[in-house]
């Protein structure tokens, strides 16, 4: 009896490890999808097309970049969410549409609905501001936006929406908040003037040599990379970690083979210098590799931050 | 201004093999299209547009360009051989082309129109690309208070000048304006006319929108049509000695082709008034100043000159206001913004910042375009001669089909295909009671363009009018919409006057 049970387990888990293994080596078995949450020619997408090569020759079945613009990411995530593509379908995004997203607009899925593959860069968004202002750093501009109700922000997402309207709230900031989409969009009115100051994905970095665009403090977890004079928000005293994790996702109900085959070539690619060369070169942001416990770990804790903040503000504003 | 290795590279994208062959495809297909009556520009792009999702960004806007282009020229063919003009710009070449293909002078009919076509496009190209960048460069330095002054200008002219009447312009464009706000608002996030689909999260698809009212459309107004009309048959080509262009005969037709050329790009950089205006203003100016205007109707070549020339030159013009300052000015440009959307492009000013290299190497395509037009236009006139008497049911059912392949290429699945039935209901009604198709389409592309700006500039300026005293530019479109909108209103009210007497 016990003899044949165990015979049964052991057949039972052989044929699993043999379907799954077989899987695994069809794995993937044909073209996949790179869903992409921002339109063409932004940083991620810039960025997404490179890794989409680099994986696609490790993995021997091209990966097409498709854009899903819209609603921060979220138009992406929540395809991506009912997809049963089996990994073959995968969004390649950054980690806000799934912390912040939800917080802010009604999405069919959370921090906890997908399942991270790897995060392999770290964002470097930042509040940045034009050349010709009469202020360069945070206190300078905060004197000013104090002495001049009406001073001009311009935001891009619901998240930086809530950042500024907590700082506003904080340091008692009378400010219009104007809407662009996009860094192609923020940028000609930062450039010409017309804002005095906006919240940057990543466009600044491009602008970091000109001088065009300076970066009055850091979005990021630490300081810039291309910009090591501007603090973090935790340096300048609001208790805010918004650090961004450009991350691989794929539906929870991936098998996890098909997921560590993905991870395996996603540590690759962190290491392809094409890969290298787009991110650090182009883009100017760090490359790393996170595995997805650590992400998910991450990002879970920055949800329990916003919210704390939401609830200091009394609910979003829209 | 961009480095001369911009240009030099730009030069060698276009000149490259695949470049060439993209290029020739297009104008090609734009060619048969152009003569297929049944068949206009409009509706070929509309469906040649999912054929371009797996070609290059580059390949892509200049096999639609060639596309394009081809379509002017080669609606000479049937105006001339069959009397109906493939595309209605050309309606005015009917008028000599038709008379003297039936004196027996066929071929010289065609190689006419055919090189009145590729001057007139050749040099409006060049004028555009002399025009366009500096153009591009000074709307660089708009901002919001500028782009969205000049957008509202735009769309009054447009529903001003391309249909009938001012009143059904306008609802044309407001109805654009309400498909284009559809999907989440840019600022608080709230959902606008999405009805619960989470398909119109990003707006209403552009492609099953374009498909379905342009084009599925047009089929059914064919099919209305050819119920009644059965079709007739085209001229031959003979082998008529004396049937030949010669040089003499085509020096004569110069200065009537420049000045064409010139009206039509004149025409074509205003927005909104396209083609068929243009054909016919060059037509009746060549008329007026001809020594002898009774030989105009009855087979004279400067009559197809004239028409030809203005026709093609309106198609690269047009192009002007849409590099120049992002605002699609014809349905054809409308289409070309959709399809730079669709490959990840905002067309504009920041192209020339941006991404130099593209937009030079279009450039050059389009130059490339136009030699091309000449070599099949010239080479293949005997081939084309034959394809004017394709008939409606073969072309209508294999358009139809195209039309519905194309959504599913995309990947909008029955959604799309909801859209595009729904569209084409629409697109079909709207053709019937004659209300503008350029201003919808134009205000339904730049609607998300124009609220964004319009949004931005009323909360930097907190509400306040006055800051246009320091916007001179802004100040200067708000003034000038005003006046077009009181000319309009004026004239449609005098046209009232008139017509009613009459009804009675």
């Amino acid at each position: 009896m016990k003899l044949q049970s165990l015979l049964k387990t052991a057949l039972i888990t052989g044929a699993l490890a043999v379907s799954s293994s077989v899987l695994a080596d069809n794995f993937p078995s044909k073209p996949l999808s790179m869903v992409i949450g921002w339109g063409a020619g932004g940083s991620t997408d810039i960025q997404g097309r490179v890794l989409a090569n680099v994986m696609s020759e490790h993995l021997g079945q091209p990966v097409n970049v498709i854009n899903r613009p819209g609603a921060g990411g979220a138009v992406a995530l929540q395809q991506l969410v009912n997809s049963r593509d089996q990994g073959h379908t995968f969004v390649f995004g950054t980690s806000m549409s799934v912390t912040f997203g939800p917080l802010a607009t009604p999405t069919n899925f959370d921090v906890d609905s997908f399942t991270y593959v790897a995060g392999v860069t770290l964002g470097q968004s930042a509040i940045v501001t034009g050349a010709d202002k009469p202020y360069s750093n945070w206190a300078e501009f905060l004197e000013y936006a104090k002495a001049n109700p009406g001073t001009s922000y311009a935001s891009q997402l619901p998240f930086d929406r809530l950042l500024i309207d907590y700082i506003a709230k904080k340091e008692g900031l009378d400010l219009r908040i104007v809407p662009t989409s996009g860094g192609a969009g923020m940028a000609p009115l930062i450039l010409s003037g017309d804002v005095d100051f906006a919240y940057s994905g990543g466009t600044h970095s491009g602008y970091a040599k000109t001088g065009e665009m300076p970066v009055l403090a850091s979005l990021a977890d630490d300081r810039l990379v291309a910009f090591p004079d501007a603090p973090t928000l935790r340096e300048l005293g609001y208790e805010i970690d918004p650090g961004e994790i450009r991350v691989v996702m794929v539906p929870k109900n991936t098998p996890e083979n098909q997921v560590e085959r993905l991870a395996e070539v996603l540590k690759l690619a962190t290491q392809d210098p094409r890969f290298i060369e787009i991110t650090e070169e182009r883009i100017l942001m760090p490359v790393v590799y996170m595995d997805g416990d650590e992400v998910h770990e991450n990002l879970s804790n920055q949800v329990e931050g916003f919210k704390a903040i939401i609830e200091e503000l009394g609910g979003l504003s829209s | 201004m961009p480095e001369f290795s911009v240009f030099y590279s730009a030069f060698a994208t276009a000149l490259s093999w695949e470049s060439i062959t993209v290029i020739l495809g297009g104008v090609l297909l734009g060619y048969i299209v152009g003569v297929i009556p049944g068949l206009n520009r409009a509706v070929a792009i509309a469906i040649a547009i999912p054929l371009t999702f797996y070609m290059s960004p580059y390949a892509a806007i200049s096999f639609l360009i060639g596309l394009s282009k081809g379509t002017a020229a080669g609606s000479a063919v049937s105006a001339i051989l069959l009397n109906t003009p493939g595309e209605s710009s050309s309606a005015a070449t009917c008028l000599d082309g038709y008379p003297m293909a039936r004196d027996g002078r066929p071929r010289t009919a065609l190689k006419i129109g055919l090189l009145a076509s590729v001057i007139g496009d050749l040099l409006a190209t060049l004028l555009l690309i002399a025009v366009a960048i500096p153009f591009a460069s000074v709307a660089l330095k708009f901002g919001p208070y500028e782009l969205a002054a000049i957008l509202i200008f735009a769309l009054v002219f447009i529903a001003g000048m391309a249909g009938g009447s001012f009143l059904k312009g306008m609802a044309a464009g407001g109805l654009g304006i309400v498909l284009g706000t559809v999907g989440m608002d840019p600022e608080t996030g709230a959902m606008r006319l999405t009805f619960g689909y989470m398909e119109l999260m990003e707006g209403v698809p552009i492609l099953p929108l374009v498909i379905g009212t342009l084009a599925l459309s047009e089929m059914f107004v064919q099919l209305d049509e050819y119920r009644r009309n059965k079709g007739q048959s085209a001229i031959n080509l003979t082998e008529n000695q004396n049937d030949d262009l010669k040089w003499s005969e085509f020096k004569t037709t110069l200065p009537t082709i420049f000045k064409g050329t010139a009206i039509g790009a004149f025409v074509g950089a205003l927005p909104g008034l396209g083609p068929s205006v243009g054909s016919f203003m060059s037509y009746g100016a060549a008329k007026r100043s001809a020594k002898n205007p009774d030989t105009f109707g009855k087979g004279d070549p400067r009559g197809i000159a004239a028409s030809e020339s203005a026709d093609n030159a309106v198609i690269p013009a047009s192009y002007i206001p849409l590099f120049g300052l992002g605002i699609p000015g014809s349905v054809s440009a409308a289409l070309l913004v959709g399809a730079f959307m669709i490959h990840g492009i905002t067309v504009g000013p920041l192209m020339l910042r941006e991404q130099p290299e593209m937009l030079f190497s279009l450039f050059s395509g389009m130059i490339v375009a136009s030699l091309l037009m000449l070599a099949i236009g010239w080479y293949g006139l005997r081939i084309f001669a034959k394809i004017t008497n394709i008939p409606s049911h073969i072309v209508i059912p294999i358009v139809i089909f195209l039309c519905l392949a194309g959504i599913q290429v995309q990947g909008y699945g029955t959604f799309g295909l909801l859209v595009v039935f729904g569209f084409s209901i629409l697109g079909f009604f709207l053709k019937k009671f004659d209300y503008s198709f350029v201003t919808f389409l134009v205000a339904f592309i730049v609607t998300p363009m124009l609220e964004l700006n319009l949004r931005q500039s009323i909360i930097l300026s907190g509400s306040d009018v006055g800051i246009l005293l320091d916007r001179p530019i802004a100040a200067f479109f708000v003034v000038l919409t005003i006046i077009l909108l009181v000319r309009f209103a004026w004239t449609g009210i005098q046209q009232r006057k008139k017509s009613l007497p009459n009804a009675d």
